[in-house]
Order: structure tokens, then C-alpha cells, then sequence
């Protein structure tokens, strides 16, 4: 009884960060060097910005998305059996998205205009998936896992064609992120996905919101 | 696969070549020569880095936006430092440009924005009055210059300020003094000018001007925010700008009509308007937090009455 009448499912992921006055915790180690006019929005030597900037600001979407995603699954089927599997996957989108809100600081990288919309759309999603049932829920999983670690290669491609020593790090971040969204795929293939009703629709349908999603995101 | 990526590439950097033909089309009053200069600089940065001209650009700023903003620019240390052979007549060009209108904003007091001062600046130079003939009649080019520099001088004096903090030798300011005083320092640079400025306003409104003035505005905004420590990365970052922008705005336009002994009034009414926006902000917290609170206190009575109806039955 007391169990049940505890709130449901809270998403922790709104919260707020307040605005800390700190000291910059611009990567920027050239300080005074090629200081343009009109702002210091040069970060490092010779990088290449917007590229960065884009990569940047479609995965901090992507990570946003797929945590309302989650949350929206939690809140259906937070205290089903497979509860603790979909808890476990958030959990670690959670520290993606961790990891991309510093880089996005680091970078000074804009978050898209999209991010009220993601929320809902993120959330509706995850919940009306989870309607479907557990099946339905691992199979909005793998539909949008898929098409995240197909993105997330593709970046990968396009930063070593760039210069693979200059972005070492963001390199490594990518494809350490890859291969975990890899394995929520792995994850959703293991309970059974494709036995839901109408599998392949619902996985195309999902993939081409995914890849307009990433093509939006990517340029406002 | 790979191959894909880089005829992706390719197309990227193609309607980027095109927009900087459009760019110059665009500006018809450019002599031929600045348009093949500039068209040989696109093409130039293209071979180098091919994203640099862009990336002051947070925005995807319309192509205008950037022509007039990118003639100013001061002594190019970047470009100077790559020593680029086939580039340096182009420099000198930019170099000579960006001279004769840091010269001729002394005359500005005097002639206005206005190519007179531009002749002006250009004859302390030694140059012919008709180097004026280089920019446009309705001086836009001297306000553009004017306001980057102004930016470039702010986000200068606000990192020498944040390498302060950073060393220990100052206080770190709470953050309405910090945004006060960055907007104040921003708004003094006008003072010399302040006669003129209204005029300088009116150009900067002209359709033709807007892509880049907006562009130098959000730049110099986006500037102070980021030495102010801002951390947002959600739709924060939007509103933040935002209100900063208007805060901005609206004490420039108070300061023009100002004739307070030592411009008091605009100062009272910037500090104001910075109150107001923490305020709001305090506000907007404390709705959200309250919000939140109904909505779990609600779905706690919702579970509670579907316990006591016995609807509740795990499966």
C-alpha cells in the first residue's frame, strides 16, 4: 500500500542546473591567438567548428530524446518485470547525456530550438510504445538504438576523415557511447522485439522520425 | 561508405562556394575587384579550412550576413600566421580597408556616418578622399566596423577580467553586478558617438544590415554570457539571450534620449531592468517548482483512490 501511494516515476532529467559563476571551463588552450573581431567564439586551433558544432548539438539531442524515451517507458512499465532492464539502459543514457551538456559548454555549442518539442515527443514516444506492451516497448528500443549507432558511425566516419588526432577525445566519447547504444539494441532483441504485432512498421515508422529528428536537430 | 562521407562533403562545401557567389551578387556596388578578392579569399579558405569563415556564425545566418561584418575585420592574425602566398594581396586590401575606417571614426563626431568621414579618415591616412568610394554611401560599413570592434573590445576586457578571477586577484562578481557591468562597459563605448548613434541605429535596421548587425549582436551577447559562467544547454540558453538582448536594447534606446549629468538615468534603469530579469528568473523557478509539486501531489491521490477501489492489482 505505502509502495503504491509513493509518487510515481519521477524524472529527475528537468531539473534545472543553476547558473554557476565559476571560472570557464573553456577548452581553450590558445588564448590569445587569432582573437576575431565581431566575437571569441574561436575555440581551438584549427578545429573545425561548425562540423563540431553540429556533431555537438544533434547528439545532445539525440541523448535528450532518448532520455525522455526511457522515462516515458519507466512511467508504463516502471513496475513490470522488465522494469529494471529499461532502468538500467537510462541510467546509462543518462551519464551520455552528462557528457554531452559538458562538451556542449566546452565547445560553447548552441542546444537546439527543438529541445520543448523532443521532451513530449520523446516522452509520448517511450509511453505509447510501452502501451503496446513489453514487446512494443523493446521494439521502439531497438528501432531507435539502431538508427542512433548507425548515426553515431556515421560521425565517427566524417571526424577521422576530418583528422582523427584532433579529435581524439570526442572520438573516444562517440564510440564508447556507440557501442552502449549498440547493446540496448542487443537488449531489445533479447526480449523478444521482434515477436510484436506489425514488428516492421513500427520499426520503420520509428527510424524515419529518428532520421528527421537527427536532420533537424542537426541544423536548428 | 567512406566514399559517401565524402561526397557529402563535397556537396557541403559546394553550396558554401555558391553562397559566397550569391554573397557577392548580392552587393553590386562592390567593385569588381573586392568581389573577386573576396571570391578568391572563399576559395582560399575553402582549400584551408574550409568552415572558418563561418564560424563566428551560431546562427545559419542568412548569406548577407556576413560580406560586411567580414570586411572590417581587424589585423588578421590568423591569417597572417598560415602565410599564405596567394592570399596576401587580399589581406593588404582588408588590412588598408579596415585602417581607413578605424581612422575615420575621429571624424564621426564631426561628419556622421557618412562617407565624409570616411574621406576624412582616409586623408590623416595620406590617402585620396576618394577611398571613400571603397564602401558604401550609407556608411554602413563604418558602423559594422564600429560595433566589432566594440565586441572585440568587450569580450577582451571580460576575459582579462575572468583571468583575474581565475588567478585569485579578484572577486568573483555575483552575476546581475557581472551582466550590469558588461552591459555598462558595452554601452559606455558609445559615449563619444552618442550624438550620432541614432543615425548609426537607423542604418543598422536597414534590411540590407540586419543579417549582419543581428549577427555582431548575438555574438557580443553570447559573448558576455559565456564569461558570466553560463552552464545552460537547455531551452535556457534561448530565454537567457534573450532577455539580455532586450535588456540591452532597450538601455541603448534610454541612453540616446538620456540628458542626465553623466547618463544616471540610463544607468538606474539598466540596474532595474537587470533586478527585473533576476526576478523573473527567481519567479520562473519557483512556478516550475510549485508546478511539479501539484502534479506529484495529484498523481499521488489518483494512486490512492485507485488502491482504495481495488483497481490496483499488480500483474
Amino acid at each position: 500500500m505505502a509502495a503504491a501511494v509513493a509518487p510515481a516515476v519521477r524524472c529527475s532529467l528537468l531539473q534545472r542546473r543553476p547558473l554557476r559563476c565559476g571560472p570557464g571551463v573553456r577548452a581553450v588552450p590558445g588564448a590569445g591567438a587569432a582573437l576575431r573581431p565581431c566575437s571569441s567564439r574561436v575555440a581551438q586551433d584549427g578545429i573545425n567548428k561548425p562540423v563540431i558544432d553540429r556533431i555537438i548539438r544533434v547528439d545532445h539531442a539525440g541523448e535528450y530524446g532518448a532520455n525522455r524515451i526511457y522515462a516515458g517507458q519507466m512511467a508504463v512499465l516502471g513496475r513490470s518485470s522488465v522494469g529494471p532492464v529499461i532502468q538500467q539502459m537510462w541510467n546509462q543514457e543518462k551519464n551520455h547525456l552528462k557528457k554531452f551538456n559538458e562538451l556542449m559548454v566546452a565547445y560553447r555549442v548552441r542546444p537546439t530550438v527543438l529541445l520543448p518539442f523532443w521532451n513530449v515527443a520523446g516522452f509520448v514516444l517511450g509511453a505509447g510504445s510501452a502501451l503496446l506492451g513489453k514487446k512494443g516497448a523493446m521494439a521502439c528500443t531497438v528501432a531507435v538504438e539502431e538508427s542512433i549507432s548507425e548515426h553515431y558511425n556515421n560521425q565517427i566516419r566524417t571526424l577521422i576523415e576530418e583528422d582523427p588526432e584532433k579529435y581524439k577525445e570526442l572520438l573516444q566519447v562517440i564510440k564508447q557511447f556507440r557501442d552502449e547504444e549498440q547493446e540496448h539494441h542487443d537488449i531489445g532483441l533479447e526480449h523478444d522485439a521482434e515477436a510484436t504485432p506489425a514488428y516492421s512498421v513500427l520499426k520503420t515508422a520509428i527510424q524515419l522520425g529518428c532520421k528527421a529528428a537527427i536532420f533537424l536537430s542537426e541544423r536548428i | 561508405m567512406a566514399a559517401a562521407g565524402g561526397l557529402r562533403r563535397a556537396g557541403w562545401r559546394l553550396w558554401w562556394a555558391r553562397r559566397a557567389v550569391l554573397r557577392c551578387q548580392q552587393y553590386p556596388p562592390l567593385r569588381a575587384l573586392q568581389a573577386s578578392a573576396a571570391l578568391r579569399a572563399a576559395s582560399d579558405e575553402h582549400k584551408k579550412e574550409p568552415w572558418a569563415s563561418s564560424s563566428q556564425q551560431h546562427f545559419e545566418s542568412p548569406p548577407a550576413g556576413h560580406q560586411p561584418e567580414e570586411k572590417p575585420q581587424g589585423p588578421h592574425h590568423s591569417y597572417t600566421g598560415q602565410g599564405g602566398q596567394e592570399s596576401e594581396d587580399y589581406e593588404s586590401e582588408e588590412q588598408l580597408q579596415h585602417r581607413i575606417l578605424t581612422a575615420a571614426l575621429e571624424f564621426v563626431p564631426e561628419h556622421g556616418w557618412t562617407a565624409e568621414a570616411i574621406a576624412e579618415g582616409a586623408k590623416t591616412l595620406g590617402l585620396s578622399v576618394a577611398a571613400a568610394g571603397l564602401f558604401h554611401s550609407d556608411g554602413s560599413e563604418l558602423i559594422l566596423h564600429f560595433v566589432s570592434e566594440c565586441n572585440t573590445k568587450l569580450s577582451e576586457l571580460l576575459k582579462k577580467e575572468q583571468k583575474l578571477v581565475q588567478l585569485g586577484e579578484a572577486e568573483k562578481k555575483p552575476i546581475d553586478e557581472f551582466l550590469r557591468d558588461a552591459v555598462e562597459a558595452r554601452l559606455r563605448m558609445l559615449i563619444p558617438y552618442i550624438e550620432k548613434w541614432p543615425q548609426a541605429l537607423s542604418v543598422l535596421l536597414l534590411p540590407r544590415n540586419i543579417p549582419s548587425s543581428l549577427n555582431l549582436l548575438t555574438s557580443m551577447i553570447d559573448d558576455i554570457w559565456h564569461y558570466a559562467g553560463d552552464q545552460s544547454t537547455d531551452f535556457n540558453w534561448y530565454t537567457r539571450r534573450a532577455v539580455l538582448t532586450a535588456i540591452y536594447n532597450t538601455t541603448e534606446l534610454v541612453m540616446m534620449q538620456d540628458s542626465s549629468p553623466g547618463l544616471e538615468d540610463t544607468w538606474r534603469f539598466l540596474e532595474n531592468r537587470v533586478a527585473d530579469a533576476m526576478t523573473m528568473s527567481n519567479t520562473a523557478t519557483q512556478v516550475q517548482s510549485t508546478g511539479e509539486a501539484v502534479v506529484q501531489g495529484l498523481m499521488g491521490a489518483a494512486v490512492t483512490i485507485k488502491n482504495l477501489a481495488g483497481l490496483n492489482q499488480r500483474r
